[in-house]
């Protein structure tokens, strides 16, 4: 503090660093890494699904608990370490900041802690697998009593069981859920306190909103599973019986605890790509956002119906008809705001000059694919269909429609939007639309065929069919394999996208502050921006999506144009 | 914690301060814990054939009732410092002892509280020798855990009104963090009568 002229060392600069641009990029890199790891985990168990009893190239041969565990740390991976961290910190921290005019977050340390935390959470993650038993093979949710089964013991050795993979992955996951907090709390105080002048409430672009709305949402719902989470730990470390029906506990409470978190989870990864949506439709439409102010109405509804929707995941889990009949209304009610959204996307694209550049192709991808996992959802939140469906393929098909282009298709228009941002270059975008296609049509294979294979009956937790031979016939098994095929077509197209961008970043900086156009205060900055991003700071006089102004000489007006 | 801001950072008043503003965002996560703490023991109390189960000892109803005065005593005492400061304008040492003396409560509750689990332990209350002994350690103990976090907060906040010695300095300082023991005193009573009396 009492030397502050000093010059920042390597280590302060890309390492501690308490920018929020190389905070963000740091994110992002971690999360990809994840991604790869998890992705790898994938490619592992599909090719067993495909392939049964066959040696896997680059692995060996798969056992039952190995597959179970990759199965369940797969399912970790990409939605807490993969879309927590890329959608929601990676452009919380790089756009925040940028998109409401300020130098940086509010509280710069808590930033630089959270990224560390989340990386030891991650550290930890990949640890529980190298523990005696192995990491913990009992499914994502975590259910009880898989998840204490191993050590419903009253007294178990503290240390053996703090050392097991199951303690690990609660350790983990809490860890950094810590970490998203600190990043929530952050989003929140630096949106209320860190606009720029004029950055009014109804100008604030909708991505901000949307990333607040999630943090919001995240902070509502994080608190019960981080109680089910310290009962569960207690269960193994402890002897506590809480999910133990013998000692007068009951696994139900687990359910619950998890699902009031683990479903409005999904919309707080939902909501930044639907922002990223909103920000790149009306730049490659020339045209102002449809409905503004009536998208961030229904994103609130929906914040509000996602925490009354939760036991539609526990519909075979016994609890009351009557309470399934009310999660069922309600998950069906929160499609409504989402459509609403939706709808107001597509009136966007409506008469617009629509450039199909390669932000715009991922965008529109994005719709296409989640309409098919947003329709497959409401035939599963009517829990009379949900009961024949429960834990088959036709589930995991519904959710990879819904959670991939989340993740993945948000991820990339995001990345091939704000690349040119945050590097001063430009992506190739004849690669980009290879990158692209591929993507979307192995997607689609690995996919599609599975909802027939869940409505043919096969369940998602089993590693070789070949022994039930009712659901192992033909042509489910030509499905598998097709699935397979494709996921590691899949897996393989993401080396165009690394490719593409190592070989960009070797390019020389072009530095072209606003390539596509738009309005909103980002593309004010330099490219990069730099250390305290504006020099002089913006002053902001309209809304965010200022396109085709009737009386403007050029077809986009910036936030931080007067008005006239 | 608030860098001093050049003109030519973006400066709009602020309704709330940073810090202040924070600590609503991380007691709103944390009344939702709580909430998820106390509804799962109510919902497994209401479930259970007989509460508390015969064989387990009862909890010590009447020192945990003095224990709760001082606990309220400590956030009235923290109230007549804010008051004080905010009175004054300034930082004396009336008000910093004010802070100690709340402080001095605070880890009398602490002391009480470990002496009656290290009682409760001795007769035969244990986090595995039934449900009920989980949940009463689990509820008391996350409880507990958050009165020591308050009290680093107020030792901190002690040390840092001393140090600051000017009332402008310090008080978005002292805002935040008297909210957090505020919290931790306000969540007790609702804990000590729906644990203590069944």
């Amino acid at each position: 503090m009492e030397n502050t002229h000093h010059k920042q060392s390597f280590w302060s600069k890309y390492v501690f660093s308490t920018d929020h641009k190389t905070i963000g990029t740091q994110y992002m890199i971690m999360g990809m890494i994840m991604a790869g790891v998890g992705g790898y985990l994938a490619y592992v168990f599909r090719y067993n699904l495909a392939f049964p009893g066959k040696s896997i190239p680059f692995y060996g041969m798969l056992g039952p608990q190995a597959y179970n565990a990759f199965v369940t740390i797969h399912g970790m991976i990409m939605v807490f370490w993969v879309g927590m961290p890329v959608l929601l910190s990676a452009f919380g921290n790089y756009l925040i900041p940028l998109m409401i005019g300020s130098d940086d977050m509010a509280f710069p340390t808590v930033n630089m802690m959270s990224f560390w935390i989340f990386a030891v959470s991650a550290l930890v993650l990949i640890a529980s697998f190298f523990v005696p038993g192995g990491a913990f093979g009992g499914g994502w949710t975590m259910y009880p009593p898989f998840s204490a089964g191993g050590y419903l013991d009253p007294n178990p050795n503290f240390f053996k069981a703090l050392f097991s993979g199951t303690s690990l992955l609660i350790l983990a996951v809490a860890l950094e859920l810590v970490a998203m907090l600190m990043g929530g709390i952050n989003f929140l105080v630096t949106t209320i306190n860190k606009r720029a002048k004029g950055m009014t409430a109804w100008r604030i672009p909708i991505i901000v909103w949307f990333l607040n709305i999630a943090a919001v949402i995240f902070m509502f719902s994080v608190g019960p599973l981080v109680a089910g989470a310290f009962m569960l730990l207690f269960d193994n470390v402890l002897g506590t019986g809480f999910y133990d029906p013998h000692r007068g506990g009951d696994p139900m409470l687990w359910e619950h605890l998890f699902w009031f978190f683990g479903h409005p989870e999904v919309y707080v990864l939902l909501l930044p790509s639907l922002g990223v949506l909103a920000e790149i439709l009306p730049v490659f439409s020339r045209k102002p956002l449809f409905a503004y102010k009536t998208i961030i109405y229904l994103a609130l509804a929906s914040a509000f119906l996602s925490v009354l929707v939760w036991a539609h995941h526990q519909f075979v889990a016994g609890i009351d008809p009557r309470m399934a009949t009310f999660f069922s209304i309600g998950t069906i009610l929160i499609s409504i705001p989402f459509a609403g959204i939706f709808l107001a996307f597509m009136a966007t694209l409506w008469g617009g000059a629509i450039r199909m550049k390669v932000p715009m192709m991922w965008a529109i991808g994005f719709i296409g694919l989640f309409l098919v996992g947003g329709l497959t959802g409401l035939f599963l939140g009517s829990n009379t269909f949900d009961i024949y469906a429960h834990d088959t393929y036709f589930v995991v098909a519904h959710f990879h429609y819904t959670l991939f282009p989340d993740i993945f298709f948000g991820f990339f228009a995001a990345f091939y939007y704000w690349f040119p941002k945050f590097s001063g270059k430009q992506l190739n975008s004849s690669m980009g639309k290879w990158h692209f296609w591929l993507t979307f049509i192995f997607f689609n294979g690995v996919f599609f065929l599975l909802f027939f294979n869940g409505l043919a009956g096969q369940h998602r937790r089993i590693n070789d069919y070949s022994s039930f031979s009712l659901i192992s016939r033909e042509p489910y098994q030509t499905f598998e394999q097709i699935a397979t095929i494709c996921a590691i077509g899949l897996m393989l197209t993401q080396f165009i996208f690394i490719f593409n961008v190592v070989k960009s970043l070797r390019k020389v900086k072009t530095g072209v502050k606003n390539p596509w156009e738009a309005t909103t205060l980002e593309w004010v900055s330099d490219s990069p921006p730099p250390h305290g991003n504006f020099n002089p700071y913006p002053e902001v006089f309209r809304g965010a999506y200022d396109y085709s102004l009737p009386d403007a000489e050029v077809d986009f007006t910036p936030q931080n144009t007067p008005k006239a | 914690m608030d860098a001093t801001l050049t003109t030519s950072k973006p400066n709009i008043s602020k309704a709330v301060p940073d810090g202040v503003l924070a600590m609503i965002f991380i007691l709103f996560t944390e009344g939702m814990l709580f909430a998820g703490l106390i509804s799962a023991y109510i919902v497994n109390r209401a479930g259970a054939m007989v509460w508390p189960p015969a064989d387990q000892p009862r909890l010590p109803v009447e020192v945990t009732g003095i224990n709760t005065l001082i606990l309220i005593s400590s956030a009235v005492v923290l109230y007549l410092f804010t008051r004080r400061v905010k009175n004054t304008m300034a930082i004396d040492a009336k008000s910093t002892n004010l802070l100690l003396v709340t402080i001095l409560l605070g880890v009398t509750f602490v002391t009480v509280q470990g002496t009656e689990w290290a009682r409760l332990i001795g007769y035969g209350l244990t986090t595995h020798s039934s449900i009920y002994g989980a949940f009463f350690y689990t509820l008391i103990g996350a409880h507990g855990l958050h009165v020591m976090v308050g009290l680093s907060i107020l030792l901190y906040l002690y040390f840092a009104v001393k140090k600051a010695a000017n009332f402008e300095i310090a008080k978005n300082k002292i805002a935040a963090c008297i909210l957090y023991w505020y919290f931790v005193v306000a969540i007790w009573p609702i804990l000590y009568r729906l644990v203590y009396f069944n």
